[in-house]
C-alpha cells in the first residue's frame, strides 16, 4: 500500500477539483487523463480500505445496530423512504422507521450514508439495485438540502419545486395513513407519527384528540393536495426533463454542484 | 464595491482604532444592541471599526459574562427546526389558523445554499432575485434569506430565520424565538430584544428591495414572532408592530455612517489595539488601555448589562452617577447628574438658579420620607 487512506482521500479531493478545472477549460484529452488518474486512485482506495478493515465487510455475528434492526443503515432508510414514496428528511425517515419497522437510528449517521452511496456509484455505477440519492431542487439541479431519495423513483419525484415540501408532506401523511390501515393493530408511534401530520393538515384531526382516523387524513390531505397537484407537477415535470437532458448520470442522482461563477444574471432560476 | 466604503482616512482611523485584531462581524444581535443605547460614543466607534469588546473589556479587568448560553442555543435551534421540518408545515398550520394565510400559499424556497455554494455573496444575490424579482414560481415563505446592512461602511451580512411573503405581495419578516409565550405574555425583555431584531430585519429587507428598484413599503413593519406556547414545545404566532424600533435603528445606522463626525474630537494616535503575542495574548498594559478606552465617552444605563460587553467596565466608571440607576430616575431626578448632587440639594444645600425648582422638590421629597420613616420607627 503506497499511500494511506487519507492521503488518497486528499488526492482524490484534488483530482476532483483538477477534471473539473479541465472541463472547464474546455480541454477534454486532459480531462479525460485526469479522470483516468482519479479512477485509479478511487479503486486504490477502495483497496486501501479493503484491507486494513477485514472486519467491515460482512460480520454478521456483530450487528451494526445495537439496538433495533439488523439491518444496514441504508436498507433501513430504504425501507422507510419505500413507505413514504417521496424525499424525506433524516429524522422523519427514522420516525416512520421506527412507527413501522420497529426500529430507529441516530439521524446522524444519515449524512454519512448519502456521502457513502455516491462514492459507490461514482466508483462503480449501477452495480447496486438501488442507491439512497439526493433530492434535486427545480433551479440549480443542486441538492436539496437535508433531504433523501431512492435512485429508482422517477426524476418527476425526486425535483423539489417550491410546492413541493408541502405536496409531499402531503403525500407522505396518505402513506402513513394506508399503512395504519393495512396493521391490525398499529402501534402508539405509528398513532403518534399520524396525529402529528394531521394537526398540520386542516380538517384532518376529527373531533376527538388522540383519536385520528386514517381516512378522515386521508381525506383532508387528498382535499389540499388537489389545490397544489397541477402547479407542483407541471414544475416538476419541467425540471425533471432537463435534470435528464443535462446532467450525467451521477449527477443525476447526486445533484449538481455550481462552480463558483459571480456572473448574476447567468445564475437566473429558471 | 470601493464606493461603499467610507472615505480612505476614515477607513484608516478605523482601522488604528481596532489594531492588529481583525474587524468582529456584525449580527442582527449585535446591531440590535447598537439601537438599544444610541448616545453611547463608546459603543458606536468601537462597533463601526469592528473591535473585539469582549476581549477589551477582559483585558482591562472587567470581563463580561456574555453571550448566549449553549443550552439557549440548542434549545433555539430544535424549536426553530421542528417549527420549520416537513416544509414548514407546523408554522404553515398557525399562519393559517392566526394570520388566515390563504390555503393555496404554500411555496417554501430555502435560500440556505445556492447550487451547492455557500458564498455570502452569491446567496445575497440569490435572495435578492428570488424576494426582489419577477418570479413566476409560487413562493410564500423563504428560509434561511441572507441580508445585509450597512454598519459604519461596512455590510454586514445577516440571517433571519424566516421571511414570509403575504397574499397582497408584501413582505413580512417572521422571528422565531424559543422563549415562551406563557398564557399569551412573554417576559417583556425577550420580546423587547426579538423586536428590535426584526426591525433590523425589516430595515435590511427594506435596503434589499431597494436596490433592486422596488418599493421599500412593500415590506411591512408588522413582523410575526413565533415562539412556543406555554410549557410545551407548539407554537404560537403574535404580530409585532416595530416601527419605534425602525426608527430608533435608523438614527443609529445614520449616526454610525457619519463616523467622521463621531470620530472627530479623539486624537489621531487613540487605539484600541491588545497588542497581542505569538500566542494571541494581549500584551498591552491594561492601564494604557483602560485609559484609552476611558478616552470616549460612555453613556451607560442599566440595559446595557444585557447588551453590551463592556458593561461592567461602564458601570464601575458610572459609578455615582444618577444614569447608572436607570433613565426613570435620572428623569425623576430632573437630570441632575450625581447622586451626591441630588443628595446635597435634598438636604437643603443652596441650589444654583437653574436648579431652584428640582431642589425644591427633592427637598419636599426629603421632608415627606422624614415624615413617613419618622413615624414607622
Amino acid at each position: 500500500m503506497a499511500e494511506t487512506i487519507e492521503a488518497l482521500e486528499r488526492r482524490i479531493d484534488e483530482l476532483r477539483v483538477a477534471v473539473r478545472e479541465a472541463v472547464l477549460a474546455g480541454d477534454p484529452a486532459l480531462a479525460s487523463a485526469r479522470r483516468a488518474e482519479l479512477k485509479r486512485a478511487e479503486q486504490a482506495w477502495e483497496d486501501a480500505l479493503a484491507a486494513v478493515g477485514p472486519q467491515a465487510p460482512a460480520s454478521p455475528t456483530q450487528p451494526a445496530e445495537p439496538a433495533g434492526s439488523l439491518l444496514p443503515l441504508r436498507e433501513q432508510v430504504y425501507e422507510a423512504l419505500s413507505l413514504l414514496q417521496v424525499p424525506a428528511a433524516p429524522k422523519l425517515i427514522a420516525t416512520v422507521h421506527e412507527a413501522f419497522f420497529g426500529s430507529t437510528f441516530p439521524t446522524t449517521k444519515v449524512t454519512s450514508l448519502k456521502r457513502d452511496e455516491e462514492r459507490s456509484f461514482r466508483t462503480s455505477p449501477f452495480a447496486r439495485p438501488y442507491y439512497i440519492c439526493a433530492a434535486l431542487s427545480v433551479d440549480y439541479l443542486s441538492p436539496s438540502r437535508g433531504l433523501l431519495a431512492v435512485s429508482t423513483w422517477p426524476m418527476e419525484r425526486r425535483v423539489i419545486g417550491s410546492l413541493s415540501p408541502r405536496v409531499d408532506f402531503l403525500t407522505a401523511a396518505i402513506r402513513v395513513a394506508d399503512a395504519i390501515e393495512r396493521i391490525p393493530t398499529p402501534p402508539l408511534t405509528a398513532r403518534r407519527l399520524l396525529q402529528r401530520f394531521a394537526a398540520s393538515i386542516p380538517g384532518a384531526s376529527g373531533e376527538v384528540r388522540d383519536q385520528v382516523n386514517p381516512g378522515v387524513v386521508r381525506m383532508a390531505a387528498d382535499a389540499e393536495l388537489s389545490v397544489h397537484a397541477d402547479a407542483d407537477s407541471r414544475m416538476r415535470r419541467q425540471a425533471a426533463d432537463r435534470a435528464r437532458g443535462q446532467l450525467p448520470d451521477a449527477e443525476q442522482f447526486f445533484g449538481a454542484r455550481l462552480q463558483p461563477v459571480t456572473d448574476e444574471t447567468g445564475a437566473d432560476a429558471e | 464595491m470601493n464606493s461603499d466604503q467610507p472615505p480612505g482616512h476614515v477607513e484608516a482611523r478605523l482601522d488604528r482604532l481596532r489594531g492588529r485584531a481583525l474587524p468582529v462581524n456584525h449580527n442582527a444581535r449585535t446591531i440590535s444592541a447598537l439601537a438599544a443605547n444610541p448616545g453611547c460614543a463608546r459603543r458606536a466607534l468601537m462597533d463601526a471599526a469592528g473591535v473585539d469588546k469582549q476581549k477589551i473589556a477582559a483585558h482591562i479587568g472587567y470581563p463580561a459574562p456574555f453571550g448566549q448560553s449553549r443550552f439557549a442555543i440548542t434549545r433555539g435551534n430544535a424549536f426553530e427546526a421542528r417549527v420549520k421540518e416537513n416544509g414548514a408545515a407546523q408554522l404553515l398550520t398557525l399562519l393559517r389558523d392566526q394570520l388566515d394565510l390563504d390555503v393555496t400559499e404554500v411555496g417554501y424556497t430555502d435560500l440556505g445554499d445556492v447550487g451547492g455554494n455557500l458564498s455570502r455573496e452569491l446567496r445575497h444575490v440569490r435572495t435578492r432575485q428570488g424576494l426582489a424579482g419577477q418570479d413566476y414560481a409560487p413562493r410564500t415563505l423563504f428560509d434561511h434569506p441572507l441580508l445585509r446592512l450597512r454598519v459604519g461602511g461596512r455590510h454586514a451580512y445577516l440571517e433571519p430565520d424566516l421571511i414570509a411573503l403575504r397574499l397582497d405581495g408584501s413582505f413580512h419578516v417572521i422571528e422565531v424565538k424559543s422563549f415562551p409565550v406563557i398564557d399569551g405574555q412573554a417576559d417583556p425583555g425577550s420580546v423587547a430584544a426579538a423586536a428590535i431584531q426584526s426591525a433590523v430585519y425589516v430595515r435590511a429587507l427594506r435596503d434589499l428591495v431597494t436596490e433592486a428598484g422596488g418599493d421599500p413599503g412593500r415590506v411591512s413593519h408588522e413582523t410575526i414572532l413565533v415562539a412556543p406556547r406555554d410549557f410545551a414545545s407548539q407554537p404560537v404566532a403574535t404580530s409585532l408592530d416595530v416601527r419605534k424600533q425602525l426608527g430608533v435603528l435608523d438614527r443609529q445606522l445614520v449616526r454610525m455612517a457619519k463616523i467622521e463626525a463621531l470620530l472627530d474630537p479623539y486624537p489621531q494616535a487613540l487605539t484600541f489595539d491588545l497588542d497581542p503575542g505569538d500566542d494571541g495574548t494581549p500584551r498591552r498594559p491594561p492601564e494604557e488601555l483602560a485609559a484609552a478606552v476611558a478616552l470616549v465617552g460612555a453613556s451607560y444605563a442599566p440595559e446595557c448589562l444585557t447588551t453590551c460587553e463592556l458593561c461592567f467596565a461602564c458601570r464601575a466608571e458610572a459609578a455615582g452617577s444618577t444614569g447608572a440607576l436607570g433613565k426613570s430616575v435620572r428623569e425623576d431626578l430632573g437630570g441632575i447628574e450625581y447622586n451626591a448632587q441630588a443628595l446635597a440639594l435634598a438636604r437643603g444645600q443652596l441650589p444654583s438658579a437653574e436648579r431652584a425648582e428640582i431642589a425644591v422638590l427633592l427637598l419636599r421629597a426629603a421632608q415627606l420620607r422624614e415624615q413617613l420613616l419618622g413615624a414607622v420607627m
